[in-house]
């Protein structure tokens, strides 16, 4: 305990941030997939792994990271788009647990199909060559390739906050969470938009898989630890929040990594314990309305 | 001839723990081998549990591997670690399975609809890491080993417990009780009120149902089933793997229960039989289980979400229903 | 009569948001009267419904109901207090026997948690229900499933569910929407003789029913309180004409 130095406190913190933007982005997905089409996305731990091997194979078949980047998130988004029109659509009449449960069991389908395609043992990773090597922050070195998944976490939040906020479409969406029956009477195809926003969320859980891929190991059974940290996330920032998505994925990153540094053993735990204490004393979550799930 | 099946199947009806448990003596000579009747009989009880609160209150709970693990551990953990004797080793994982029931249920409780079902899988977890880290109780990642119980020790009566269909039948005794409490509840007033908050959770408050607590209670029952059959599952497998805690394990209660007939008394015990044949039979032709009980779940899902025992019932109802009204 | 009022509204305002559904209203009901509240489109009718029945609390100010302050209790216990709903869009248990939505309402009071004792046992809850059901008119559907009645039953089902916790207060939140003319006249007849025996407020937007009905009205805009009188008082009332017809 006293031979943490403020430079490895500062360090550890910013691996924190690392893991906290990839934790952001899943929550993103999953709450966009939520407000819209109040459906949990029990498959996005499914679609984040399943990224992070698209991601591998790409990088391999094109020689390319950068336009692998761009390739996966279509992959995923595009997968997303075939699950949501043919096995969860039929399912919206019918009560809200359906659909999640449909894609839980889509979950154990994509793993399998990983592991028929890629192997059980899954794929070895390695950082892309343009992001290699060590930053000096001031306080230490830190590797390039976490700070670059900071900086690209940014940029696509911001992103997407400039498309729902500022764009025709991203209005739709707004309007769509809000009040279904006020878009339908617009005229605007509401199930089109719940097509759209699933593609957009698991096109998100894929690209965040190709993000973190080259920081962890890369096998099919990745997405399941990741679904149940995701719901940690979504708990702690409000469902269908997307500031909270941030806030939290932020928060919660940074938790795990300080635990690991000042009291390992209790890592993993540290985090679905910060969320049992907000469910105590704010079960909707620092940026979720009270009354809508809780 | 029609009148005399009328008359069966309504008899069955109303006696339907007396039906259940008629089929349950005779099952083990329907299945290949003994071993598998057992695990049948105790994960249909784990399915029993969770349908309790899934099927009867409308709660999906992806979180009630908790419930079986901590049953399970602490059963193990008293034999192990204690020594104590089996009736007080299943006491115990019911206890504490009721106990993480109460703390796991009211911070669940504090959520609905399908964050629950969110919250649920979280707070499951905790369970998990938290036995995973404790591995000088529980054996961390290699389970908890050394759950011997050789022989079932009643006054004047020493019953051997390593045969699978001695122990079939000593199980059945704890699943025939815990079917004849689940069977009183469903029949009693609170039974009532179950219903009516699966029905309509805002009407039940109106009409003065104090409903977060009726849930609760209901949570904590479903969890002592689970935990009751967990405990079980320590004696007969003789170890608590870790895995028994994972969510995926929660994952298989819901299964077993959709696949089977939520919201029926017999189905969960046909989903857990048809899940485990399944696996059984599948197993032994691909290693891809997982994918293949993904396919036929989500089939389910989209075509028959009331299960096969469900589907059957309703048929019957129906049909039982037209007979009525000719008559 | 008693002093105190049965229900008392203080200074009661609720937000939504920037919006303010209700602004600052104080109106007291003695017991025994039949009031209907009523007012345009988006006069706050139904937020105010909803405070006082338990829906929403307040964000300023009190509810007091026998002289005691209920602002804020949890929803369950207005009906333990003897405040009873029907609400706007009919809230049944659709799956269950219109008898068995009467039965499970009058086992509020008679027990919750029991486990292992038979609903059966209960013998005066299937004889109570079956009264309920006798006098809102609907014992031939006993049996069926309350989803499965015509809108009009489902109303009438409602109130007998309302009727079971035995409410000195009962709240009506447009009890005749829906309905048919014949329909319609039933429920009134049955409003006329639920307020001899009780308090009743109604929520209504046909003025036309509740003058006859009620005799007093008060009337509610843009979430305050307008006018709070006789049906001839409103009648002639200037204000009220240019809030329903635009007229000056």
């Amino acid at each position: 305990m006293f031979d943490i130095t403020p430079q490895l406190f500062a360090l550890q913190l910013m691996t924190g941030i690392a893991l906290g933007a990839v934790y952001a982005l899943l929550a993103i997905g999953l709450s966009l997939i939520f407000g819209m089409l109040t459906v949990v996305n029990f498959a996005h731990g499914a679609f984040f792994m399943v990224g992070a091997f698209l991601g591998i194979y790409s990088i391999a078949l094109t020689g390319s990271f950068w336009f692998s980047l761009l390739l996966v998130p279509l992959a995923t988004g595009a997968i997303g788009l075939v699950c949501e029109r043919f096995l969860v659509r039929p399912l919206y009449g019918r009560g809200l647990d359906y659909p999640l449960l449909l894609t839980f069991g889509l979950s154990y389908v994509m793993i399998d199909v990983m592991r028929f395609t890629f192997g059980i043992e899954g794929l070895p990773t390695s950082t892309p060559p343009d992001l290699r090597g060590a930053v000096f922050l001031g306080f230490g070195y830190f590797p390039l390739y976490r700070l670059f998944l900071i900086a690209a976490t940014a940029v696509i939040v911001l992103g997407l906050w400039l498309f729902i906020e500022k764009t025709r479409y991203g209005l739709i969406i707004r309007a769509g969470s809000r009040d279904p029956e006020i878009v339908k009477v617009l005229g605007i195809d509401i199930a089109r938009v719940w097509w759209l926003v699933f593609g957009i969320g698991t096109a998100i859980a894929g690209l965040s898989g190709l993000l973190a891929a080259p920081t962890r190991a890369v096998n099919p059974e990745m997405g399941i630890p990741i679904l149940a940290e995701s719901f940690v996330v979504t708990v702690v920032g409000g469902m269908g929040s997307l500031p909270g998505a941030v806030v939290a994925g932020l928060l919660v990153g940074v938790v795990f990594s300080m635990t690991s540094l000042l009291a390992p053993e209790y890592a993993e735990l540290s985090i679905f314990v910060l969320m049992a204490v907000v469910l105590l004393i704010r079960p909707q979550g620092f940026f979720g309305k009270a009354g809508l799930m809780s | 001839m029609k009148n005399s099946i009328i008359s069966l199947l309504l008899l069955a009806r109303r006696h339907r723990v007396a039906t259940v448990l008629l089929f349950l003596l005779v099952f083990p000579f329907l299945m290949p081998y003994d071993a598998l009747s057992v695990n049948i009989l105790i994960f249909g009880l784990y399915a029993v549990g969770f349908n309790l609160l899934f099927g009867y209150t409308g709660m999906l709970s992806f979180g009630h591997a908790a419930f079986l693990g901590v049953g399970g551990y602490l059963a193990g953990i008293a034999v192990v670690h204690g020594g104590w004797p089996w009736w007080a080793a299943i006491v115990t994982g019911v206890a504490a399975s009721c106990l993480a029931g109460v703390v796991i249920g009211y911070l669940a409780i504090r959520t609905r609809g399908i964050y629950f079902s969110m919250v649920t899988l979280a707070l499951a977890q905790i369970m998990y890491y938290v036995f995973y880290k404790a591995e000088d109780w529980t054996g961390g990642e290699n389970g908890l080993r050394g759950v011997r119980v050789e022989s079932i020790k009643l006054p004047g009566l020493s019953i051997d417990f390593i045969n699978p269909l001695n122990k079939y039948y000593v199980i059945l005794v704890f699943v025939a009780l815990a079917l004849w409490f689940v069977s009183r509840i469903l029949n009693s007033p609170f039974g009532a009120v179950i219903e009516a908050i699966r029905e309509n959770e805002k009407r039940a408050a109106a009409c003065g149902y104090d409903v977060a607590r009726a849930k609760l209670l209901v949570f904590v029952l479903s969890a002592g089933i689970c935990g009751l059959a967990g405990a079980l599952r320590a004696l007969h497998l003789s170890i608590v793997p870790i895995d028994s805690l994972h969510y995926l394990q929660s994952g298989q209660a819901v299964m077993m229960c959709l696949l089977g007939g939520m919201g029926t008394f017999f189905g969960p015990f046909v989903g857990a039989a048809v899940f485990m044949y399944l696996e059984d039979v599948v197993t032994n032709l691909t290693r891809y289980w997982m994918g293949a009980v993904g396919m036929v779940f989500m089939v389910f899902v989209l075509f028959f979400p009331k299960g096969i025992w469900g589907t059957l019932v309703h048929q019957m109802e129906r049909w039982l229903r037209r007979q009525g009204d000719r008559a | 009569m008693s002093a105190t009022p049965i229900l008392e509204v203080r200074s009661v305002s609720r937000n939504f948001g920037k919006f303010r559904a209700l602004n600052n209203i104080s109106v007291s009901f003695r017991a025994g009267e039949l009031t209907a509240i009523i007012g345009p489109n988006g006069a706050g009718k139904s937020t105010f419904f909803n405070v006082i029945s338990g829906g929403v609390p307040p964000s300023e100010g009190q509810v007091l109901f026998e002289g005691r302050d209920i602002t804020g209790i949890a929803p369950h216990d207005f009906a333990r207090i003897g405040i009873a709903k029907s609400f706007q869009i009919t809230n049944v248990f659709k799956q269950l026997s219109a008898f068995e939505n009467v039965r499970v309402a009058l086992q509020m009071r008679v027990t919750r948690f029991q486990l292992l004792r038979p609903r059966q046992a209960y013998g005066e809850l299937v004889q109570r229900a079956d009264a309920l059901l006798a006098r809102v008119g609907l014992t031939a559907s006993r049996d069926k499933l309350a989803g499965d009645l015509a809108h009009g039953q489902q109303r009438s089902l409602e109130v007998a569910m309302a009727l079971a916790c035995d409410p000195k207060l009962l709240l009506m939140d447009e009890p005749t929407a829906g309905m048919s003319p014949e329909e319609t006249t039933v429920m009134m007849d049955l409003i006329r003789q639920l307020a001899a025996e009780r308090t009743v407020i109604l929520v209504e937007h046909k003025m036309k029913l509740v003058m006859g009905l009620c005799k007093r009205l008060i009337v509610l805009h843009h979430g305050e309180l307008l006018v709070d009188g006789n049906p001839d008082e409103i009648r002639a009332n200037a204000e009220v004409k240019r809030v329903y017809l635009g007229q000056s």
